[in-house]
């Protein structure tokens, strides 16, 4: 697994790719915790790269989703490959974040 | 071809995933399709890592886990042993309340929500101190859809 951030003003894009389970989810963890302590409170997840995740990688998006809720901002995800898109849908994350198709649309979503 | 591979595992975090990626090699091999190599593999990622994290205590000298993976004609099917503390996962998880807030949720009971809604047929029985837990997953209807 990877993380690359771009930061803009009080929001980011964190692009992840490979494969987050229960063996690498504390790094995932670890990654997001980071950026939201930068003072970030709109966070994009780009899932472009993003292989495989499990409920593993849905519990680290829920902290992140609620540190970033607290924050005044929240999560957004885009470019989710479509079975990761089954697993949001599955397990009712759809609910708790947006999933936009382009990094921009999800940033510009932050935006005023 | 049928294909049939036996795995024992440690008692390591890692493990589940060994046996995901090994999943994943010989359902490719298989020509699975990708929707469904993607689904069992995450059920049996899921699976291990209850097993795993969960049903062992600290004395884990007798701890022993063994994955069956089968690759037939018409079907994928995986058994999933261990001896460790009686637990069914179909039975004993709690499941997840899908409509809560993001502050009210909790994220237990999601990794058996998705296997049961990912897998075609789950079954689990305690026989003479081992949890043995079978996941079945028919090809046909699929290929059929590709006709």
């Amino acid at each position: 697994m990877n993380v690359e951030t771009s930061y803009s003003g009080t929001t980011a894009v964190a692009t992840v790719s490979g494969r987050v389970d229960s063996a690498n989810a504390k790094d995932f963890d670890q990654a997001l915790r980071a950026i939201i302590d930068k003072g970030v409170s709109g966070l994009v997840v780009d899932c472009s790269g993003l292989r495989y995740m499990s409920s593993a990688g849905l519990r680290v998006l829920l902290i992140a989703i609620r540190k970033t809720n607290a924050a005044g901002g929240g999560l957004a995800l885009c470019q989710v490959p479509d079975h990761i898109r089954e697993v949001l849908e599955v397990s009712g994350f759809v609910r708790l974040t947006k999933v936009f198709d382009t990094a921009a649309d999800a940033q510009a979503s932050f935006a005023g | 071809m049928e294909v049939r591979n036996e795995l024992h595992l440690a008692l390591d975090g890692d493990e589940p995933r060994r046996v995901a990626e090994m999943f994943e090699e010989m359902a490719v091999e298989h020509d699975v399709p990708v929707d469904i190599v993607f689904k069992f593999q995450l059920a049996l990622d899921e699976l291990l890592t209850n097993v795993v994290s969960y049903a062992f205590d600290q004395d884990t000298s007798d701890a022993a886990i063994k994955v069956t993976l089968e690759m037939k004609n018409d079907r994928i099917v995986a058994m999933i042993e261990d001896n460790g503390r009686p637990f069914n996962p179909l039975l004993d998880a709690p499941d997840p309340d899908l409509g809560l807030s993001a502050e009210d949720r909790t994220i237990g009971g999601l990794g058996i929500h998705l296997t049961k809604a990912f897998v075609d047929t789950l079954s689990y029985e305690r026989t003479e101190g081992w949890n043995r837990l079978s996941l079945v997953q028919p090809l046909t209807a699929h290929s059929e859809e590709n006709a």
